[in-house]
């Protein structure tokens, strides 16, 4: 017996409606590749789980060269905690995570049934809340959550004034969960808006274009301001303010079937699919489609222009970053710090969700270093086993350190804690190192494994048909 | 100065007497053990009759027969896992080899259950009756270790509590489930022969905490359906029994159970 995931991110969660914000789950844990007909999710689920390259998590408090606070971090690992969410989410590992890995969204996400295209999910679909089922398949991005303090109103319709509000409805609501913490809510909200957009050197000050752009981003720029032929009250610059994020903070009906609100266009070259309900791929799409509907009379090379100019105050700076030990110790390690604070506090809530959260991160971690019966990888057999214990035994310790806390044993949870802190800085780092080339960060071996996994999926489902 | 060394003199031989009972108590886990080897024996001749039959009805192109054949067989390998992850890695990876099998038990589901036939699978049948009567053998003649047995356990029990959101290990037959469920028989049957009655001497509460969190796990894992178990009372259930046989082994006088074999 064993198992088979890994990753992360399943799925989805969050997704949800939302439009920036969208809730929340997905983490790390949850299975993958899916398919037969013993999985939670549908057959033919795809959460991206064993994407190697990880969109990159820009924090505001520490691009201003501070630290995260309590409450961030919280929210963070809450963001990733699969038992925040209810029901088939739980059960299928999925966090907010999932949907929008490391703050950002998800362009692979697909599960039938509740997605139309990659990149979509039916938050009303009935599949994780059976009550919210609203008889109707009307899927939409899981929106990135970079920058979504300066993107009020929230949910693709902009129906949330409040970001709180928000992450609570796509809590209870939309993934049947139970009634979140206060804190546990105000840690999401303060994650959230703790996410920051990454940086754009191709933006000055103020939205406009920085120096050195290109002529065709320049006449691209122009296009962007320039009021529309039939409607001179309008342009995409009216919405889209260049000197607030590129939005209005306002609902309008662009042709796409309703009113929504403008998104942001920064970082948005990774932000595909486009339009609340994922209908475009690209940027040539989108141009086209305001092209007709509001008969701008654009020439093939105006197009062109205004696709570059999009482009360039779409860019980002390394939107992906390598996934890999030294990554995934940092997280665990930034999760499992929350514990300094909860256990002398005695908050038996937060530990009791750190060591769900964090424990699930290290039996993820676990399953990167195959184990004997995977004749994907052949060597480093011990170095391999070495790796596996460590994990395994770290585990263990945060299920002692919940149990010291709910008998109230606190300074001894501390205790234990304290020596949790200073092996995952020395021996299982040490360990994780020495294993790390014959484990699943080592490309040709993770494609030779997940190779395997996708198969097993499709045979899984052939056979259950 | 007298008293003093009196009470060091009792210090002393209370720590002696304690080494003995643990000695007396690892030698009693031994005997054992030798009463467990039957039961591993029952498994893995069961696994082995199943295979001979799943041999049989390949031979006989019987898709359904080879299919409930290869189901039985399953029952007993699994259920024999308190030994086979304690003491036979090597052939644990010849037999149950996952995910890319190209040889063992889930080299035959995929033929089985993805491809639907009997056609060509007679030498892998062969072998694997083949790795299982060298299994049966070994059980036969190891030399078998209450120490085994429990690092065995430990293992077993932190595997049940991994996810199988995903389909599980034996998605292809869609029989995850039964494999979880077996992997705890096997160890509710190591547990109970080997290690219950000198741990509720040893230590009446932590024989107790043992019973009623393998009693817990096979709770959570009556669902029937693999889609509704809970996986985090699941993992939170199996972690608490491997850190209650972790503390076992020291009243039992054995070491710290490792989870994994780390020396080939």
């Amino acid at each position: 017996m064993r198992r088979g995931r890994q990753r992360r991110g399943v799925l989805p969660a969050a997704l949800v409606a939302a439009a920036l914000l969208a809730a929340l789950p997905a983490s790390r844990a949850g299975a993958f590749p899916v398919g037969g007909r013993d999985t939670v999710l549908p057959a033919g689920s795809e959460l991206d789980e064993d994407a190697l390259d990880r969109p990159r998590e820009v924090f505001r408090a520490e691009a201003m060269g501070g630290a995260k606070s309590y409450l961030v971090r919280l929210g963070d690992m809450a963001f990733s905690a699969p038992s925040l969410l209810g029901g088939m989410a739980r059960r299928a590992g999925i966090a907010c995570n999932a949907c929008h890995v490391n703050g950002a969204g998800n362009p692979r996400l697909y599960i039938p049934g509740l997605s139309t295209r990659p990149g979509t999910f039916d938050t009303t679909g009935g599949v994780f809340n059976p009550p919210a089922d609203n008889g109707v398949l009307d899927a939409l991005t899981p929106p990135s959550l970079r920058g979504a303090r300066l993107l009020a109103p929230y949910g693709h319709d902009g129906r949330f004034a409040s970001l709180r509000d928000f992450v609570r409805n796509v809590i209870v609501d939309e993934f049947a969960g139970p009634e979140p913490s206060p804190a546990i809510l105000d840690g999401l909200v303060a994650y959230i808006q703790d996410i920051d957009f990454l940086p754009n050197p191709r933006l000055a000050p103020g939205g406009a274009l920085a120096a050195g752009a290109s002529a065709s981003e320049r006449r691209g720029e122009k296009l962007f301001r320039k009021p529309f032929p039939r409607r001179p009250e309008l342009s995409c610059a009216a919405c889209h303010l260049p000197s607030a994020a590129f939005v209005d903070h306002r609902q309008h009906d662009v042709g796409s079937g309703g009113e929504f609100k403008t998104p942001t266009l920064l970082n948005a070259d990774v932000n595909a699919p486009y339009f609340h309900d994922g209908r475009y791929d690209s940027y040539a799409q989108v141009v086209a489609h305001f092209d007709r509907v509001f008969a701008l009379g654009l020439a093939p090379r105006e197009r062109q222009d205004l696709v570059a100019y999009l482009t360039a105050i779409g860019d980002g700076v390394r939107p992906y970053e390598r996934d890999g030990v030294e990554p995934r110790l940092k997280e665990i390690g930034e999760f499992a710090s929350l514990l300094a604070t909860a256990i002398p506090a005695g908050d038996r809530e937060v530990v009791a969700l750190t060591v769900a959260t964090v424990g699930g991160e290290l039996r993820e971690l676990t399953e990167a270093f195959p184990d004997r019966k995977d004749a994907t990888v052949v060597d480093g057999r011990t170095e391999r086993a070495t790796a596996r214990a460590a994990l395994k035994e770290r585990v263990l310790d945060l299920r002692r350190i919940d149990a010291a806390v709910a008998a109230g044993h606190l300074d001894e949870a501390a205790a234990d804690y304290a020596a949790w802190r200073k092996l995952m800085a020395s021996t299982v780092p040490e360990a994780l190192r020495a294993a790390e080339r014959w484990s699943l960060f080592n490309p040709d071996l993770h494609d030779a494994h997940y190779g395997a996994l996708r198969l097993l999926s499709q045979q899984a489902d052939k056979a259950a048909r | 100065m007298q008293s003093f060394v009196c009470a060091g003199r009792l210090v002393l031989g209370g720590i002696l007497l304690a080494a003995s009972l643990a000695g007396a108590r690892a030698a009693t886990i031994d005997e054992s053990v030798e009463r467990y080897r039957a039961y591993i024996i029952g498994n893995v001749d069961e696994a082995l009759a199943g295979a001979r039959g799943l041999r049989e009805r390949i031979a006989a192109k019987d898709l359904a027969g080879a299919r409930r054949a290869w189901i039985e067989a399953r029952v007993g390998w699994e259920r024999a896992e308190v030994f086979t992850g304690g003491f036979v890695s090597d052939l644990d990876d010849k037999i149950d080899g996952w995910p890319n099998a190209t040889t063992g038990f889930h080299a035959v589901e995929a033929a089985l259950f993805v491809r639907g036939t009997t056609d060509g699978l007679a030498p892998e049948a062969d072998k694997l009756v083949l790795h299982l009567t060298d299994l049966d053998l070994k059980v036969h003649q190891m030399r078998l270790s209450g120490q085994g047995m429990l690092d065995g356990a430990a293992r077993l029990t932190y595997e049940i509590g991994e996810s199988k959101a995903d389909g599980g290990e034996s998605r292809l037959s869609g029989t995850s489930l039964d494999d979880m469920v077996n992997n705890l028989a096997g160890l509710e049957q190591a547990y109970s022969v080997i290690f219950a009655a000198p741990l509720a001497t040893a230590d009446a509460t932590l024989a107790r905490q043992a019973q009623a969190q393998i009693e817990r796990l096979s709770t959570l894992l009556t669902v029937g359906d693999l889609r509704r178990v809970d996986p985090d009372r699941v993992r939170a259930a199996s972690e608490d029994l491997v850190v209650t046989l972790q503390a076992a082994a020291a009243a039992l006088g054995l070491r710290r159970p490792t989870l994994e074999m780390l020396v080939q």
